[in-house]
């Protein structure tokens, strides 16, 4: 049978987040996947190149609506280490159990969207409800479910007050018992163990190939983890384990996730008990001077990576910007060679994608064989012209 | 997980193929030159453990383009290969025949530098949306967004 490509995206039904791919297939069998992101580039680089670093945080939470805290204090932290700031404990602490808060919220969000794309609609209505205590301390700690904001260079904006501390404490163990609920699932779910097994092979060796990240390569047993590789933040003197799995396919993906969610809470359990008095934050100079870092920061999709140069001014000469999605995607592509086509959303799902098709139609012409893409003035051509030959006749 | 590497063995590995700095204490650079890219990156992976490509992140200095390949692996440092190009002439051959994430991340830098990278097998617009003009590259220092020239999104009415 001849090769088929098929256009999926950037506006499709089993897609989250604008992305358009051209798959070629065979018949059900994927040969060849070809990828456009073009969709939301906001050319946040060059901005970031024009505002001062004060101006330039609130930019980077932009980037990203599920970690936004991770781009801020991946660059708040590169700034810091040039200008040669030390914040303050309490600011760390505040900075870690945001950053684990917002790890955990991703998590179970992720886990919704995957049990939806098997269709398990139960569990992602479980989860999201999970979500929202997370949420809610989210909330509560910095004003906002979304945009926390809570950085600034040289410590945090706002202050955790007993009662918030306590709060957040009051809600834990109903998660801790939420996510020990979804690890029991995972071990005898039947719905989750014939979707998720086996789909999207990725052995260890594979996984450093294609240089994957977080979740998709500890799931392929790779144990990167920028919090471990590279200690910030607090991470060198809290309690906590890299998880890693050896199953490589969607299942460890999953496995490894679940774990993490464990892990996690765990650490905010931790910094919230140990949080220590003090100030929040000390005063950092307006300008940096001339330097360069390569800041690293392992965000809930994996490394993230900011290369930050500066030239003695409040702004910065460059801001290079790596997202884990960014580096997973090559991983993606080649875990979707020789798969079903129906397995496309749960793949694409299995690295969490964060990223918003109408030009463009495939005619497959039955009589010669052969395949293309017409464009979306090309097609109202056609239909006018065909609706003049029914009104002719 | 290995121990960190040493100053000494990273410039006893790397010092034919130029300055060997210590930048912070897990964090190497190379400096090197486009030639010597090649030869440069296949000892790091092999005689230095670096497993993965971490990035590569690109800066215009106004002279000059400059590229740097971070790598890392188990022994949990960073070492980075860095190379300079000529503004004029900002070509280079590819390296995503060696290394694989490459791929992606030229296609980036291409869009946004204009760096080309021969011998690729699909050089093409990745995060630059389908109408932006093929010779502007918006993080090229020099670069101004021309008030006539259509880059892309929805014409409005009227203007």
């Amino acid at each position: 049978m001849a090769e088929v490509v098929i256009p999926i995206g950037p506006q499709h039904p089993a897609l989250k987040e604008p992305v358009n791919f051209r798959v070629i297939a065979d018949g059900e069998k994927i040969i060849r996947l070809e990828l456009n992101l073009s969709y939301t580039h906001r050319g946040i680089e060059k901005g970031a190149e024009s505002r001062d670093f004060i101006r330039v945080l609130p930019l980077l939470e932009r980037v990203c609506g599920i970690c936004s805290h991770s781009h801020a204090t991946a660059f708040a932290k590169g700034i810091e280490e040039i200008m040669q700031v030390k914040i303050p404990p309490r600011a760390q602490y505040i900075r870690t159990i945001i950053a684990e808060l917002e790890r955990m919220h991703s998590h179970l969000l992720w886990l919704g969207v995957a049990a939806h794309e098997i269709g398990f609609n139960t569990l992602f209505m479980w989860t999201w409800r999970d979500r929202e205590a997370v949420q809610d301390t989210l909330e509560e700690m910095s004003g906002n479910r979304v945009h926390y904001n809570m950085n600034e260079v040289g410590g945090v904006r706002c202050d955790l007050s007993p009662s918030q501390v306590q709060t957040a404490l009051a809600r834990l163990p109903l998660l801790e018992e939420r996510i020990h609920k979804y690890v029991a699932m995972l071990e005898e779910e039947e719905t989750m163990l014939l979707r998720f097994r086996g789909i999207g092979n990725m052995t260890r060796h594979e996984a450093l190939a294609y240089g994957a990240v977080g979740p998709t390569a500890r799931a392929s047993g790779v144990a990167c983890d920028a919090r471990h590789e590279d200690p910030y933040l607090v991470y060198a003197e809290v309690p906590w384990e890299v998880v890693t799995d050896t199953n490589g396919d969607v299942y460890g993906r999953t496995c490894v996730r679940i774990g993490e969610l464990r892990e996690s809470a765990k650490i905010v359990r931790y910094c919230l008990e140990h949080l220590p008095e003090g100030d929040i934050r000390v005063p950092a100079p307006k300008a940096a001077p001339t330097g360069e870092i390569l800041s690293r920061y392992e965000a809930p999709r994996g490394e993230l990576v900011h290369f930050i140069r500066t030239n003695g001014t409040d702004k910065a000469e460059r801001l290079d910007i790596r997202t884990p999605t960014l580096a997973n995607w090559t991983s993606v592509a080649m875990c979707l060679t020789g798969q079903n086509l129906a397995d496309i959303p749960v793949i694409v799902a299995a690295i969490d994608p964060c990223l918003s098709c109408t030009s463009r139609i495939t005619v497959l012409d039955n009589n010669d064989n052969t395949s293309g893409m017409i464009t979306f003035d090309e097609l109202r051509k056609r239909s006018r012209a065909r609706w003049q030959e029914q009104e002719r006749s | 997980m290995t121990s960190p590497l040493t100053r000494d063995v990273v410039m006893e590995t790397m010092k034919e193929f130029g300055i060997v700095e210590q930048v912070r204490a897990n964090r190497f650079r190379i400096t090197t030159t486009p030639d010597r890219l090649r030869d440069a990156v296949k000892t790091v992976q092999e005689s230095l453990a670096c497993e993965r490509l971490v990035t590569i992140s690109t800066a215009d200095t106004r002279q000059m383009f400059e590229l740097h390949y971070h790598f890392t692996g188990q022994h949990r440092t960073i070492v980075t290969v860095t190379i300079e190009l000529p503004r004029e002439t900002p070509e280079l051959p590819t390296m995503s025949d060696m290394l694989l994430p490459a791929g992606i991340y030229e296609r980036q830098i291409h869009d946004l530098f204009g760096i080309v990278f021969s011998g690729h097998p699909g050089l093409k617009k990745i995060l630059l949306n389908e109408d932006w003009p093929d010779n502007e590259h918006p993080l090229r220092k020099d670069w101004k967004p021309d008030e006539k020239t259509f880059y892309g999104g929805t014409k409005q009415e009227g203007r």
